[in-house]
């Protein structure tokens, strides 16, 4: 049953992207919105939106960490908490910056350790850090002990198993450190779900070239053992004190698991996440045509229409969590999806676009928000005066009315009715063949056990 | 793999013209050369411990912008702008074609996703004379924005030329030596779930898709 269009994640201002647009996508006349769990009623069910009550995820934290030991972490001790800016991006961040407040004073309660720092590791630009520590109070909760960290700052070698590689000094510049993360599953296309829970090894803690190797020295399966490698380094383990993730399911946020074991709660991690968005993930695949709309506060890979990212959906329909999916060259031709007949820039962060604005029709919905993006996008887009006209844009252009929002959310996905009804019809088939298929070998790849994964 | 290089999209220069210029506050400079690292023309030296920009070398990627601490640097426009781009044309496509298949890559595969630049550009700029990455970067625009995927290629593509020398000093860029054709068999057995020998092979056999591979240009 379709809904009407629910109220997208707000969008924090920030220099990386154009002017807040006048208007979101999900306010248009005609755009109605469908749970995930109408889809897949067997996604787990959330514990917090947007805008909920923050006690819960203070509780999750607190009750995943009871168990953590921190006997290692002594009063005179530094311990550098790391998070990643990615971490703010789901449902307005407010949540990830709760657990990071809790880890914090849980750690300072059981070890009467008073310098802990708060390292807050940026995807590209140490701007990010500049303006979402203050946006989030973040340097009051750590009392001002809060730093940005860059992919170009002084790095430290860490020798590995593959060679030396380069760390971020100032993530590794204490007596422990704790790995501060969450669990959306993007790019599923890069990390294959293999490990995906010590990426940040390889890209937020690493400098520039470590992720360039990650990135083009490997295949998409084999790339992560670099991670990997970094993580059981001995200098990490050195200091490494333990782990705690904030862990999702297309629903929203359904808890916080943490662990000394990282592997163990890799798996766990992998699990959760193969069970809860495996069936959306397919389901994106079998979407044969739509516009998609891009209208949230991050890189346009980036952005959530139900708990899952635009980068699934412009990949393309390939199963990336089948390992048997290698990586053979193919000469010229995009992996980008046709099914994506055109896209519609309402607001997204202006780097990463790479060639989206060259292969896709691409309509920018406001002469404003077009000066905000890079201008290989603009000179390949058609500028419009409006949201509205826009999408009557898109729709003339990409000869279809199905459209989906990548908007920030999760819980339910704002879209077209024809979408909507088309991704009703197609969800009972990708559900069966899930369970029944793709699940268990999924599982298996990875060395789980399906029977003793349910 | 043999690649043999053909044209760059039928086009003489990729070039990329550079419309922003860096310029330091004198006042505001307290001569803590973050700047000068993260530069990745080598545009920013010291000079009487304030920083100074070379106009002729910068590709106005504000990286120096957003290191400054102290906000002393200031973004101008150009009058004219700088147009970084390489004649391949003027280069021996055989020399380009065998200098990437040395480091194993498709002369064109594009391995800077931010400035749309290919391996045979940065092939023709070693060629042309550039030794290191700050000279390549100048020669080609390559590494003047995010710098997470092509600084594996590009100093690739410099070793595989015999450029292999380090950086003199600070942190400007750091060696990479790691990739999946060297990983040690005992390493691959260790970690079966990540598919190291098949993607080794695939690396040998020249059909291995690395990461940025999935964005490439419709023609």
């Amino acid at each position: 049953m379709l809904n009407a269009a629910v109220s997208p994640p707000k969008i924090m201002p920030s220099l990386m992207g154009p002017v807040l647009p006048p208007k979101r996508a999900a306010e248009l006349p005609g755009i109605a919105s469908l749970e995930v769990k109408e889809l897949f009623p067997d996604i787990p069910d959330r514990i917090y939106l947007q805008g909920e009550d923050l006690s819960k995820i203070r509780t999750a934290t607190e009750k995943a960490l009871a168990d953590v030991d921190m006997g290692m972490i002594k009063p005179g001790d530094s311990v550098n908490l790391l998070c990643s800016e990615h971490g703010f991006s789901i449902l307005e961040g407010e949540a990830y910056a709760e657990m990071l407040r809790t880890i914090k004073d849980v750690v300072r309660d059981r070890t009467r350790c008073e310098n802990i720092r708060l390292r807050f590791c940026v995807g590209g630009a140490l701007i990010e850090a500049r303006e979402m520590i203050p946006y989030f109070g973040l340097a009051e909760a750590f009392e001002g002990r809060v730093a940005g960290v860059g992919p170009f700052d002084r790095g430290v070698p860490i020798e590995t198993e593959i060679g030396t590689l380069y760390g971020l000094a100032k993530v590794y510049d204490a007596d422990w450190i704790i790995h501060a993360h969450y669990d959306d599953p993007r790019e599923t296309y890069f990390h294959r779900l293999v490990g995906r829970s010590l990426k940040a090894f390889t890209m937020s803690y690493a400098r520039l070239e470590t992720r360039s190797v990650y990135h083009m020295n490997f295949g998409s399966r084999s790339s992560n053992v670099v991670p990997r490698a970094i993580f059981e380094s001995p200098f990490v383990q050195e200091k490494f004190a333990f782990t705690c993730f904030q862990v999702t399911s297309p629903a929203g946020i359904i808890g916080v698991d943490a662990d000394n074991d990282h592997q163990q709660l890799d798996r766990r991690l992998m699990v959760n996440t193969l069970k809860s968005y495996g069936k959306l993930l397919r389901l994106f695949a079998e979407i044969d045509e739509c516009i998609a709309v891009l209208d949230a506060g991050r890189w346009p890979w980036y952005l959530h229409a139900g708990g899952l990212t635009s980068g699934n959906l412009l990949k393309g329909p390939t199963d990336y969590l089948d390992l048997e999916v290698g990586s053979p060259r193919k000469k010229y031709p995009s992996t980008l999806n046709p099914a994506v007949k055109a896209l519609v820039v309402n607001h997204s962060w202006r780097e990463l676009f790479v060639d989206l604005a060259s292969w896709y029709p691409t309509i920018v919905t406001d002469p404003e928000i077009a000066k905000g993006l890079p201008q290989r996008v603009v000179r390949n887009a058609f500028i419009a005066e409006s949201l509205e006209k826009a999408m009557e844009h898109a729709y003339e252009v990409g000869k279809t009315d199905k459209a989906i929002l990548f908007d920030g959310s999760y819980g339910a996905i704002n879209l077209t009715p024809p979408l909507g009804e088309y991704l009703l019809e197609k969800a009972p088939a990708v559900s069966r063949k899930v369970d029944g298929e793709l699940l268990p070998m999924w599982l298996r790849q990875r060395g789980i056990d399906p029977e003793k994964a349910y | 793999m043999r690649i043999r290089w053909r044209t760059l999209r039928g086009s003489k220069i990729n070039m990329k013209k550079v419309y922003l210029l860096s310029k330091v506050d004198e006042d505001k400079c307290v001569g803590d050369r973050f700047c000068e690292n993260v530069c990745p023309t080598r545009a920013i030296r010291m000079v009487n411990k304030k920083a100074v920009v070379d106009e002729t070398k910068c590709a106005g990627c504000l990286h120096c912008l957003d290191a400054c601490g102290e906000g002393a640097i200031m973004v101008l426009e150009r009058q004219a702008p700088l147009v970084l781009g390489i004649d391949t044309t003027e280069i021996d496509p055989a020399e380009i074609g065998d200098l990437c298949n040395r480091a194993n890559l498709d002369p064109e595969e594009r391995i800077c996703v931010c400035m749309d630049v290919r391996a045979g550009e940065v092939a023709g700029a070693i060629l042309q004379g550039a030794r290191s990455p700050e000279e390549v970067s100048l020669l080609t625009g390559i590494r003047t924005s995010c710098g997470m995927w092509c600084m594996a290629p590009v100093q690739r593509l410099l070793q595989a030329h015999g450029d292999a020398k380090k950086p003199d000093k600070g942190y400007r860029w750091y060696p990479i030596e790691t990739g999946v054709w060297d990983i040690p068999e005992e390493v691959a057995r260790k970690y079966p779930e990540y598919r190291l020998e098949e993607d080794s092979a695939q690396f040998r056999e020249g059909t291995l898709e690395n990461l940025v591979s999935i964005f490439k240009a419709k023609s």
